[in-house]
Parts: structure tokens; sequence; C-alpha cells
């Protein structure tokens, strides 16, 4: 097994080696190579390698000393180098100040406070509720960011000690800045091998992961010392992003895509070695140098240097080794007998939702005399976006949801379905092509599945976020997939049963329609035997295999399906931003916000997704309060529940894992008429909370005092019991 | 030994403790005197462990009192209590299978003893520890395991040990040679709370010992008294 492993790792690495060969050969710059330009090519990437390992040495010491993996880290970052600006450029405090009282000061007490909320909680949570909330952490952080630096200013994090000051190199020069970012990601990644090997608190770390009781029969204080190794990664994240951002620029999502190389390193070191993952950033880093000085992928391969990391990462998560990645992680398993809804509920709630949407958007409504009025085409505009992302959304469902199949790249499949649409349509926008984008975009879910059929957990959900980062970088940008980019041209209206969707109301109340048929065709794939299927490779794969479910064909099929899903809503999302620019148009962290909400709508029960609706029509809603001019705190309100409500729910799932929409629903059921079942199930549960009346006991009347006592000392319940007042009330 | 009216080293009184809403001790009253070996024997199920978890401040109790020496120690957290004397090595494996056998040793320090006695003590007494030292404890035997568990209850010079079912799952060699270690621990004068189903294994070491039965102790008295009482209460149970 072993020589297998390894055999498979030199073969892969073989195949790398050559591939990269030939675009080198193939891409060429012919620029002269002299030692002097190799060398201070060698200097930048080995900078770049020292600033993406401090952020991987974050994520590997947080990752090995409270096994979660934080996609938080460079969000940390991001909003440590919005504060560092704030403070040392807007308020004009010294540099060092600053970066004390960010790093020092700020970026632990935040690691502090992320673990006794949240994280402590999350210890035996599963693996998707982890990601999840992490995830949710990421976007919630780089909202508050949004909001609080709002992007209209640009802002510029400077160089410590100016970018003109340094030590000559000839050709160039090096200027402290990048000279102390070396030194000190070295220094961080050296110092914390030290702490975690060699010293007692980084033992005690590393102890708590293995067995917190342990570790507290042992005299260590686990809290104590996981939200050190909080405080620690958080520091970690925050000087990074300081140390980054002169270079990137102050702007959150190109700062937090740093993670991705920060990622590609870290499981460079299988998550765990940290001298490993600093080696797989340096390679990271000098690989981007040098391909950028030497090799010209010409226009249609712009964004290919970029991909470098995303690429690493893809690979080297398909060829490395799985073991000990889900050591010691209890399962929660909450689930209880699911009643499968009804087709004709389905039905029921599908209509409900059209009716919705149209009194919504048609201004039928009116609010004890005040009548909003019609959408106007803010609304619709703002709308019809959020339809379009709900709609991938659902594509999630059967995948997250029922599999537990956790996939980033709902994007990029929508991304080749609208690629596939355009190629197969082309300017006609004959809605018909529609169906067949369904067809041709199962067999990608089904490429894709492959690898995916032999990872789990968190290295499926690195693959998939690094095949969608790929994807955004190399496929998309090509002039021949969307060959309208650049142009100015529109991406047709779509014409379907002879009507052509130019009015945006039209097209809202089409993407609404679709989204009850996505939503109906759940319920009954739920109902179906495939359903079952999926949910049973979700609780166990190896009982599932040992009762007969081919796991592998199930899950190709239902990345399949997945895949469909997702390139037909695709078409739409595609068409709601008219023109497509791909690299925005299917970005990585509009993938996660997409994630986020499918996960806050409780991501397995069908009907839940209809709550994806409502997110368009409180985009909708609140816009048309605002231009109305009145209501403001509403504004507000809807705004902040749009805005920030899908991370916040998602937070919520650390203390009820089933998920608020969840618990919404079965409040809600009780009030159908015909959920008898549901009034019930609430009515037992009541039951159980309350005391036992005195007539279930078989007594005709309470206790006495006197007799408790006796009772008590019948049965040996030695205590001294005093009679109290009221303990159980005497007949009177 | 134990001299009549001495405050008890560990002290249980009325303790009723369970997991959420069920109740799994239901009033136990339990001392150990100083100087003293004594034995908690019962089936499968009976509450031991959960009783240990008590004392060993894992799991608070609903009513009741748990006394060390004297004083009452309800609520107070398992590391402190750890760092106050009290030694719990756990049921199964005590050990922490990532870390390497050297690094498991070094947490015992958070007891307040110097690495190097730690190391000095384990590797006396078990001297294959020292060949593995920079093993990783998962990939131990089972006797190493519990070797390298046992190792902090030599180590760390507690004020009261508490061990549960040191002989789970092992040979009876190395059984023998565990409660060897024991026994010597009990001459130096250590009290000890041990927890095992069957009587044979601390028959030599026990000074008094226990039933517990549905989270109640049925009956305390001599160990070899107690001992052909428990082997009734299997046969009559089963
Ligand atoms: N974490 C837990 N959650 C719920 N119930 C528990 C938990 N741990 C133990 N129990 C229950 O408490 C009761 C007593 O368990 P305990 O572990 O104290 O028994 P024991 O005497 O140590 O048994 P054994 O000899 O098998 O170790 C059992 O009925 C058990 O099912
Ligand atoms: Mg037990």
């Amino acid at each position: 097994m072993i020589f297998g492993v390894r055999h498979s790792v030199a073969v892969a690495a073989a195949l790398g080696t050559l591939a990269a060969v030939i675009i080198a050969v193939l891409t060429w710059k012919g620029a002269p190579v002299t030692s002097e330009t190799f060398l201070v090519t060698t200097y930048i990437g080995l900078f770049l390698g020292a600033l993406w390992a401090m952020y991987a040495t974050g994520l590997v010491v947080v990752y090995t000393t409270t096994g979660v993996f934080n996609f938080a880290q460079g969000a940390i970052g991001v909003f440590a180098a919005f504060l560092y600006w704030e403070l040392h450029v807007n308020r004009d405090w010294h540099s060092i100040l600053a970066l004390f009282v960010v790093v020092g000061l700020f970026a632990p007490a935040l690691g502090v406070v992320l673990d006794i909320l949240i994280m402590r909680r999350l210890r035996t949570a599963s693996l998707v509720v982890q990601l999840m909330v992490t995830v949710a952490i990421m976007v919630l952080l780089l909202s508050v960011v949004g909001d609080i630096w709002e992007a209209d200013t640009p802002r510029r994090v400077p160089y410590l000690f100016g970018i003109n000051n340094g030590i000559d190199l000839g050709p160039s020069q090096l200027p402290w800045h990048r000279l102390i970012v070396f030194v000190v990601a070295i220094a961080i990644a050296v110092s914390m091998r030290f702490l975690l090997r060699r010293t007692r608190i980084g033992t005690a770390m590393r102890a708590v992961v293995d067995n917190r009781e342990l570790a507290a029969l042992n005299g260590a204080r686990p809290n104590v010392v996981s939200s050190t190794s909080w405080a620690l990664g958080s520091m970690m994240g925050a000087l990074g992003g300081i140390l980054i951002a002169p270079e990137l620029g102050l702007d959150p999502a190109t700062l937090n895509n740093v993670v991705i190389i920060a990622f590609a390193a870290a499981a460079f070191g299988a998550l765990r070695n940290l001298p490993l993952a600093v080696v797989g950033a340096m390679l990271i880093g000098l690989l981007r140098a040098h391909t950028g000085a030497w090799l010209d992928f010409g226009p249609d391969f712009r964004f290919a240097h970029l991909s470098i990391a995303p690429l690493l990462l893809l690979f080297v998560v398909i060829a490395l080794p799985q073991a000990r990645l889900e050591v010691g992680r209890l399962a929660h398993h909450l689930r209880r007998h699911e009643r499968y809804t009804k087709w004709w509920e389905g039905l029921l709630g599908c209509g409900v939702v059209i009716l919705l949407a149209a009194a919504f958007s048609g201004g039928w409504l009116d609010f004890g005399g005040w009548d909003p009025g019609a959408w106007g085409s803010r609304e619709l505009n703002s709308a019809n976006e959020a339809m379009a992302l709900a709609l991938i959304g659902l594509s999630l469902v059967p995948l997250i949801g029922w599999a537990g199949q956790i996939n980033f790249a709902p994007l990029a499949f929508a991304g080749f379905g609208a690629f596939v649409y355009l190629k197969l349509a082309g300017d006609t926008g004959n809605g018909y092509w529609i169906l067949m984008v369904g067809l041709l975009c199962a067999p990608l879910g089904a490429i894709v599945a492959l690898p995916a059929a032999r990872l789990r957990g968190l290295y499926l959900a690195l693959m998939t976020m690094a095949f969608a980062q790929a994807m955004s970088l190399i496929f998309f940008p090509h002039p021949w997939v969307m060959p309208i980019i650049g142009t100015g041209r529109q991406f047709p209206h779509i014409d379907l049963f002879g009507i052509t969707f130019d009015d945006r109301r039209g097209f809202f109340m089409l993407m609404v329609s679709v989204f009850a048929i996505f939503v109906y065709a759940l319920v009954l794939l739920r109902r179906s035997r495939y359903g079952r299927r999926w949910m049973a490779i979700n609780d166990s794969q190896a009982a599932a295999a040992t009762l007969g479910v081919p796991v592998v064909w199930t899950k190709v099929v239902v990345y399949a399906v997945s895949a469909s899903m997702a390139g037909i809503a695709g078409v739409f999302w595609a068409t709601v931003s008219g023109n497509v620019d791909s690299v925005q148009g299917f970005d990585l962290l509009l993938g996660f916000n997409i994630v986020l909400l499918v996960a806050a709508a409780g991501v397995s029960i069908p009907m839940a997704g209809i709550f994806l609706i409502f997110i368009p029509l409180f985009k909708g809603f609140g816009l048309r309060l605002e231009d109305a001019g009145n209501v403001d705190f509403l504004v507000t309100l809807l705004d902040i529940m749009t805005t920030y409500g899908p991370g916040l729910m998602v937070l919520g799932m650390v203390f009820n894992p089933r998920g608020a929409i969840f618990e919404m629903g079965r409040g809600f059921s009780p009030i159908l008429p015909w959920r008898s079942d549901a009034r019930a199930e609430i009515a037992a549960e009541n039951a159980q909370k309350r005391e036992p009346e005195i007539g279930e006991l078989g007594l005709e009347r309470p206790f006495t005092p006197e007799e408790v006592i006796a009772i008590d000392r019948r049965l040996e319940i030695l205590d001294d019991v005093v009679p109290k007042e009221g303990y159980g009330t005497s007949r009177s | 030994m134990s001299a009549e009216g001495a405050t008890p080293l560990l002290e249980l009184v009325g303790i009723r403790a369970g997991y959420g809403t069920i109740d799994v001790l239901h009033g136990v009253d339990l001392r150990v005197m100083p100087g003293t070996v004594y034995a908690l024997l019962g089936p499968n199920g009976a509450g031991k462990t959960t009783t240990l978890g008590v004392a060993s401040g894992q799991i608070q109790p609903h009513a009741g009192s748990v006394l060390l020496d004297g004083h009452e120690v309800n609520g107070v957290s398992p590391d402190r209590l750890a760092r106050a004397g009290v030694c719990l090595i756990p049921e199964g494996r005590g050990i922490f299978p990532n870390l390497t056998v050297a690094e498991n040793l070094r947490m015992s320090t958070y007891a307040g003893v110097s690495y190097k006695q730690v190391q000095e003590r384990a590797f006396a007494q078990f001297p294959r520890l020292q060949e593995r030292r920079t093993q990783m404890a998962g990939t131990l035997s089972g006797g190493e395991q519990q070797m390298l568990a046992m190792s902090r209850a030599l180590s760390t010079d507690p004020a009261i040990l508490m061990l549960d079912e040191l002989s789970m799952g092992l040979a009876p060699i190395i059984v023998e040679e565990l409660y060897e270690q024991v026994a010597t621990l009990a001459e130096a004068g250590l009290s000890i709370l041990i927890v095992e189903q069957f009587a044979q294994a601390v028959l030599g070491v026990a000074n008094e010992a226990a039933i517990m039965l549905h989270g109640r102790i049925q009956r305390t008295g001599p160990p070899e008294e107690i001992a052909e009482e428990l082997t009734a209460a299997y046969l009559g149970m089963s």
C-alpha cells in the first residue's frame, strides 16, 4: 500500500513536470536569461513565497492544534489590513504602534473571541457544519469590512520604511519591507515549529486536539490552550494581511483570495507538516515569479500565471494519500425519521412561491394604505441577480444536503452552462437549447465526481475550490469560451414559447417558474430510490457499499444532476449579468456566498430551498421602500438581513445544527390544516417537557409532605429531608 | 492503618449524577482513607466510571458533595483538581495517540513536576518506553499504551490515584506487572481508588472493597468477602 501510494505520487509528479516543461517550451518568451535577471526573479519568488508561507503557517498551526481548517484565515488578514490602514494612514499613528495594536492586541483578541463564542462549540460538529461556519465567518468579516470601509475611496497601505529604501542588488533594489517580510515569515515558521514540537504549551496544543478530556486530567487548561491556538493563528493572519496589502492593494476580494495560495501550500504539507507547507509556499512563489519572467501565455490565457496555486492545490489534493484526515471526530447524527413532502404539497408550495413573487414584483400588495407599487428596473435588476443565484443554489441541495459532498464550485458549473448555451444558441437566444445545456453539463459533473469519489470532507472542499478557481482563471477568460467579453455585446435575451423575455419582470417571473420547477423536481427526487441512496452514502459510505449501493456510480449521478441544474441556472445568471465578464461573474467569493445561502436554508430538505426565494423578494422590496422614501429603519433592516442574514444563520448552526430554517419549518407546519402529524409531534414533545400529571401516575391526589418523608425513609433515601412549604400541595 | 476519626482523603457524600436528563448515580457514598487502597467493583454499566468522573471533576453532580481532604470541591474543574494532586488514569487508553511517547510524558508535567523526574521514573519502571520514546503513542501495543498511561501515576506524586479498569483487554502477565506497580505505590503510602469489574486483579492490593450496582454502592467490606459476594452477584444476575 505504501509503495502503491508513493508510486502514484511519483507518476503524478513526473506527469506534472512533463506538462510544465511542454507548457514552458510552448510559451517561452525569449527573454535573455542572465544570472542577474535570474537572481532577481528568484528573490521576488522567495519574497512572495514568504508572504504565502505566513498565511500557510497560521492555517497549519490552527489545524494541527484545533482540528478546524480555518477558511476565514484570509479574511482575518483583510480585516487587519483595513484596520491598520485606518490607524496608520487615516489617523496618522506611527506604523509600529499601529502594527502593535492590530497584530498584538486586536488579532489575538479576535482569535480568543472566535474560540469562545464559536470554535469551542464546533468540536463535535460535523465537518460540513465546521466548514460552513468558518466560511460564514469569512463572508461576515468581509461584509463588515465592506460596510465600514466603503469601496468608493481609494486606499493604499504603505510599505514599511518606504519602497525606495533598501539594499542595492545591482539591476534592482531589495526594499527593507520585502527583506523584513522574508525574515519575519521564516522566523515565524521556525518559531512555530519550535513551539509545537519543543515546548510544553505547544505539546499541549496538539494534545488538546487529540484528547481534550485527557489533557485536562493531566492538568493542562484545555480552554486556555485552544484559545492560545486561535490567538496565534489570528495574529499570523493579521500580520500576513498587513504585510501583503502594500503589494496587492487594499481590496477585500483580492486580499482574501491569497488564502487559496496558502491552502495550496498547506495542502503540500498534508495540512499538518509545517516545514513542508513553507516549502510549498516558496515553490509557488518561485513558480509564479519565474513564469511571470520567462513565459508569455498570450492574451488568450492572460490569467494563467495566477492559476499556479489552484492547479498545484488540485494536483496535491488528488495525488496525496488521504490518511489521518478526520481523526477522532464524532459525527452528530440528529436525523430522525424524515417525512417526505407529498407531491401535492410540493405543487402547492411552488404555486405559493410563484404567487408571492408575482405579488411582490407586481406591487399587488397593500400595507394598510401604503401601496409600494410595482418594482422598477432597479428593484428588478437586484432581484433578478439574487434570483439567478438562488437558482444556482438549488443545484447544491442534492449534492451537499443529501449526498454530503461539499462543493464550492457551483459557479464553475453554472459558467460552463452559460458557455454551452452560448455555443448552441448563439445570438438567437433560443430558449429550447436550455434543456440541451442541462444534458451537456452532466458529463462535466461526472468528470469532477471521479476524483471526488475518493476524496472526503475537507479535501473534497479544497478540490472543488481549486477547480472553481482554475476554471475562472484559465477556461472562462479564453475568448473562444466567452467570445462576447469586451465586445460590449450583451448576452442574448432568452426566447421561449414564442416570447422574447426582454422585459425584466417577465424574465423575473420566468426564473421564478424555473425555480418552482427545480424545487418540485427536488421534492420528487427526494422521494425516489436515488434520493434515498444519496442519503445513504452521506450516512456511511462503507455501510452503503455493504448494502449494495454502488458508491462511485451514485456519486457520479448526483454530481451530474447537480451540474446540469447549475448549468441551466448558469444560463439565467449569464443573461442577468448581461455582458459576461467571466472572472467577476463566476468568482469564488460569490460561490462561497451561494454555498452559505444554501447551508443557511438547511440544505437537506427540498422544501426548505423555498426559503431562497425570499432573498430576491426582500432585496426588491427593500429597494422599493427606499425609492418610496420612507421607513428608514426597515430598509436598513432588510439590507442587513440580506447581507448578513445567511452568514449569521450559518453561525446559528453552531447552536442548532439543523439550522434556523428547519426549526421555522417545524414551527410552521402544524399550522397547515392537513399536518396533524406535525401537531402530534409538537404535542408529544411538550408532554415530555412538563411534569407528569397526577392522574397519569395513577394517583388521585398529591402526596402530603409527611407521606413524602415516609416514602423516602422506606426507599432509604436518608437525606435529612425537611418538609418545605409548598412541597406538594396538601388537600384543601 | 485507617484510624477512625481521621479525615478521609476522598469522600463522596450522597452523589447523584448522570448524563443529560438520565440519572446514573442515585446517592453514592464512598470514603477513601489516607494510605489505603479502595476497590470499587461492579458489572458493566453500574456507574463506576461515572463515579470516577465525579470524583475527578469531569462530571458535575446534581446533588451531594465531593470532599478532598475535607474540603468541598464541587464545581472545581478537572484540570485544577489534577494540578492539586488528583490523578485519574481513565478507562481505555489514557494516552494521546498522535503525540510521541516523550511528548505524552511531557504532558504529565502539568501536574507540577519536572520533565526530568517524569522521564526518569517512567523509564526506570518501564524500560520498554525508553526504547520507544520517539514513537507515536497510538502505534504502541495495548500493554505499552497502558504502561505509558500508568507512568503519569508513577511520576507525578499524586495525592490520590484513581485507576479505571487498568486490566481491560490486556494479557494477564501485563496486568500482573501493572498491579505490581500499584502495590509498590500503595506500600509507599499513596491512597488509591481502583475500579475493576472483577475482584481477582485487586485482591492482593486492596484494603477495602465495595460492590456497585445500578448506581448505588450495595455493600462495602474486606476485599475477600466482597469478592465472594461479587461472584454470587454475577452468577445470580446472568
Ligand atoms: N456519555 C454518556 N452519555 C450517556 N450515558 C452514559 C454516558 N456514559 C455512560 N453512560 C451510561 O451511564 C451508565 C453507567 O456508565 P459507566 O460508564 O459509569 O459504567 P461502568 O460501571 O463504568 O461500566 P463498565 O464496567 O462497562 O465500564 C451506563 O448505563 C451508561 O450507558
Ligand atoms: Mg467503566
